[in-house]
């Protein structure tokens, strides 16, 4: 007993100390430097008009893609898992697509789609005016979310609805729309609460759509401001706003998910999942997929299909048609800078998913002791990416400035919470006596460890390790601000060729950044079919 | 409620199926104004999923179902569980986490547009006749299981229906809880007139509960019949088995009439009362013996295999040359193991499925 309490208070101290390194000293010395001139200048800086107009513009649009989103997620949760439609397995691979495609290659999809000299405008001669700028940006953004809406309402829909709940109000004489509105959506509510405060996180932390489509029609929020102020402007007065609106993105997710996070902790155990029933047998079952399929075609599958097809094009302006196909842009496109992108994300995807799976399994060790240190994680992620950058670059520049090092620092703060999730979820979902089985059959506490508490947990290991792997390949806000001369990441990459206006060749680089997320995410697609299988 | 005097349910020719696998098929059944009727078969034997068609939680493969003359669903209609005269009481209690037990039972008031404060007071007085009116404001996380149960049959009381539907309504409970329960069911039947489809797998309850039983294998009727038939007359080796304990046993029937027979059983010759359906009522046949129809003392000879004492009452399995037979009696025992001892028959039940297949399935008790 002695030894594993040694132990525990061991792995309570490494994972302190690695806390303290990527978190907490990182956001000590942003506040340092944003109130390094006192209060009053630090609110002089957040109440000018460019920071004052890009902190409102990043929250008017967080909030209108988090309700957009959750609309959208939550209506696709139902048609998926509680109406009879026909093709549910294609709709719901369909609502996962977008999570395949970094959100700004999304972005620049959409503008070779529906945006001027676009594939409507050649087909049609008409394009989506208005797509750069903030509804653009909304748009694109409330595309990008809604796949997590979704998997967070279809995860409650099957865990905390049971069928009979609904039944139970049919046979009581309600309507479905009545079942709807008194059952399904009250017993929904933490999750509509919890998939809003995601959504309007991402939405805050989101770089690369913005950057894409708001930036050349003037409209910044604070991600793209800070970018354009870090690493564009010379001017002194643009740090002293970079610190300032990074406190700010601090201080907004420190508000929203505070709350949320405890509030969401207070529900208790949640109940063992149910086999999704067949649903009430609705007559329009199939017009509503082929709307829901129609859906997913226009805002993920004809984006991307327009990015290969520009990718495919001698040059922008021509027609996309077979006479003009070339694969010169990918040979363009495969330079070495490109590969020295792909070295280095593949480096930094790694090593960060090795280390989050080792830091994970360390707290997991704790199961649930250090609160603190597993709401100082949760925080890590919820911060948005561009706060966290600088906070990093603030405390370890003057060391690290422009290695893979600083970059993998800011990787590990944010995707920490991914991996720790993954495991502490399954962890709890051990049965005790498993263990205390395992002793009893005369097993010793690292005996049982590793022949019981492994196995168990493997497969949330390798699944933690693939999703911190996936997330770090295509991550674009950080490392958009972290890297240096010899550092840049793929999408890093991507983003630069973007900048200089050349769409064929940035369409060839987009698809292959998709391609290597595709490939890095297929093992895990087959992990959780297999997972998903016994159920069955 | 309709006054009408047909059947409450009717269904023909029902088949019922989840994806590619029918799990009913093609079962024909109709519950009478008052009557309870037991559904009774083994786990995957279809109850559930009859249940649920009858609900109108799953649509049917063919046939139709009719609930108080009025069709509720064929192949190509499914009316919904709202619209159908039905109540349900749900295994997994199916209670809402976000409402009160008196929410709870309020709630299908409110549906029929009570208003707010009358269906309140409804729901108060269901709650107070089920003894829980003291648990009006508590939610089902601060409920016992027994608890929850009463509060998901208060709202099926509360809907009122021609129909009462319950799916293994006593399962998770313990032996006294289920009798008051048992009891309240059965004071609301005869209070309202309305009819009850019980799905159980526990025989004793199915006996002591329905008007009538009806035995459910692989989605068909296999028997239906009141309670006493199908103990003291199963259908077959499986139907014996289900219905209670059983002991198949070779006789041979030298003559017959009046309904009783003499026989001749391990060597010895014994006058007893024998049911025979149909079929060869003569000679060797195989024929199922209850405990309770044997009794301790006479010319069999036999000798104690084993003891089990049940509290009421003790069972033995005796072995004989014939094979081995089980043995009800009263009382704490009065014989060890291996002890001898001489049997009486009193009653033997030749069913037509056993001599006619000549199924081959050994004692069994």
């Amino acid at each position: 007993m002695a030894r594993s309490a040694a132990i525990r208070q061991g792995a309570a101290i490494a994972a302190a100390a690695v806390v303290i390194v990527v978190i907490g000293w990182p956001f000590v010395r942003l506040g340092g430097v944003a109130f390094e001139d006192g209060l009053a200048t630090a609110l002089a800086t957040l109440t000018s008009p460019l920071v004052a107009s890009a902190i409102w513009n990043s929250l008017w649009t967080g909030v209108l893609v988090a309700v957009l989103a959750v609309c959208a997620g939550t209506g696709a949760a139902l048609v998926t898992e509680r109406l009879a439609v026909p093709a549910r397995r294609w709709l719901r691979l369909g609502m996962l697509l977008p999570l395949l495609i970094p959100p700004f290659v999304g972005a620049f999809g959409w503008a070779r789609a529906y945006g001027p000299r676009g594939l409507l405008d050649q087909l049609v001669g008409s394009d989506l005016s208005g797509l750069y700028g903030p509804l653009g940006v909304v748009l694109v953004l409330t595309v990008a979310a809604t796949p997590v809406v979704w998997l967070i309402v279809a995860g409650a829909l099957a865990s905390r609805v049971e069928p009979d709940v609904e039944r139970a109000a049919r046979v009581s004489g309600a309507g479905p729309l009545t079942t709807l509105l008194t059952v399904t959506l009250p017993l929904l509510r933490p999750a509509l609460g919890s998939s809003a405060v995601v959504a309007f996180v991402f939405a805050v932390n989101a770089f690369g759509v913005p950057s894409v489509l708001g930036t050349p029609a003037g409209f910044a929020t604070i991600t793209t401001r800070l970018y354009q102020d870090l690493a564009l402007s010379a001017e002194p007065s643009a740090f002293v706003r970079v610190t300032t609106m990074a406190v700010t993105l601090v201080v907004l997710a420190v508000v929203v998910v505070g709350p949320t996070d405890a509030l969401l902790s207070r529900r208790g155990a949640t109940r063992t999942a149910f086999a999704a029933g067949g649903g009430s047998n609705g007559s329009g079952g199939t017009a509503i997929a082929m709307a829901m399929g129609a859906a997913i075609v226009v805002t993920t599958v004809l984006p991307f299909a327009a990015i290969v097809l520009t990718a495919l094009t001698r040059a922008t302006g021509l027609a996309p048609v077979p006479a003009n196909w070339t694969s010169a842009n990918f040979g363009e496109a495969v330079d070495s800078r490109f590969v020295g992108g792909l070295v280095h994300s593949l480096i930094l995807a790694c090593a960060a998913a090795s280390i989050v799976s080792l830091l994970a399994a360390l707290l997991a060790a704790l199961r649930g002791r250090a609160k603190v240190l597993g709401s100082a994680v949760t925080l890590g992620f919820a911060i948005p990416g561009s706060a966290l950058a600088i906070a990093v670059l603030l405390a370890y520049g003057a060391w690290l400035g422009d290695t893979l090092a600083i970059i993998l620092v800011a990787y590990v703060a944010k995707f920490w919470a991914l991996g720790h999730r993954q495991l502490a979820g399954s962890i709890d979902r051990l049965p005790p006596d498993q263990v205390r089985a395992a002793r009893a059959s005369g097993a010793g506490p690292a005996d049982a460890l590793w022949s019981i508490v492994v196995p168990f947990l493997r497969p949330s290991i390798v699944a933690g390790w693939l999703v911190v792997f996936v997330f770090a390949i295509h991550e674009l806000t950080m490392s958009s601000l972290l890297y240096g001369p010899t550092s840049a990441t793929l999408a890093v990459v991507v983003l630069n060729v973007q900048q200089l206006g050349d769409p064929t060749v940035t369409a060839a680089l987009a698809v292959l950044l998709t391609g290597v997320v595709v490939l890095a995410a297929a093992p895990l697609a087959v992990l959780g079919a297999g997972r998903r299988a016994p159920a069955r | 409620m309709t006054d009408g005097q047909g059947p409450v349910v009717v269904c023909r020719n029902v088949s019922v199926a989840y994806g590619p696998t029918t799990v009913v098929r093609a079962l024909d059944l109709e519950v009478r104004r008052g009557e309870v009727v037991a559904l009774l078969g083994p786990s995957g034997s279809g109850k559930s999923t009859l249940i649920s068609a009858l609900a109108g939680f799953l649509p049917i493969r063919s046939g139709e179902i009719l609930i108080n003359g009025r069709t509720v669903a064929t192949v190509h209609r499914c009316e919904p569980p709202e619209r159908r005269d039905i109540a349900v009481v749900f295994q997994s209690y199916a209670l809402w986490p976000h409402l009160s037990a008196l929410e709870t039972v309020a709630y299908p008031f409110r549906r029929r547009r009570v208003a707010p404060p009358e269906a309140r007071r409804l729901a108060a007085e269901i709650l107070e006749r089920l003894g829980i009116a003291s648990l009006a404001d508590r939610r089902p996380a601060e409920l016992s299981g027994g608890e929850q149960q009463r509060v998901g049959l208060g709202r099926a009381l509360a809907k009122e229906a021609s129909l009462y539907l319950f799916d293994e309504p006593t399962a998770h409970l313990d032996a006294a809880l289920r009798t008051r329960l048992q009891s309240e069911i059965g004071e609301q039947r005869r209070r309202s007139g309305a009819a009850a489809i019980y799905a159980t797998h526990d025989t004793a309850e199915a006996l002591a509960q329905a008007d009538r039983v009806v035995l459910l294998r692989d989605g068909r009727i296999v028997q239906d019949g009141s309670p006493t038939t199908v103990y003291e007359r199963p259908a077959g080796v499986w139907a014996a088995e289900l219905t209670g304990p059983a002991s198949i046993i070779p006789v041979r029937i030298a003559d017959q009439h009046d309904g009783r027979a003499r026989l001749e059983v391990a060597g010895v010759s014994q006058t007893v009362v024998v049911a025979t359906a149909g079929a060869r009522a003569h000679g060797e046949v195989r024929a199922i013996i209850r405990p309770d129809w044997v009794r301790l003392g006479g010319d069999v000879p036999a000798h104690v295999d084993a003891v089990a004492f049940r509290g009421t009452h003790t069972d033995y399995q005796m072995g004989t040359v014939a094979g081995t037979f089980g043995v009800r009696v009263a009382g704490p025992p009065t014989m060890g193991l291996g002890e001898s001892v001489g049997l009486t028959l009193e009653r033997v039940w030749i069913p037509a499925e056993l001599n006619d297949e000549g199924a081959s399935e050994g004692p069994n008790l």
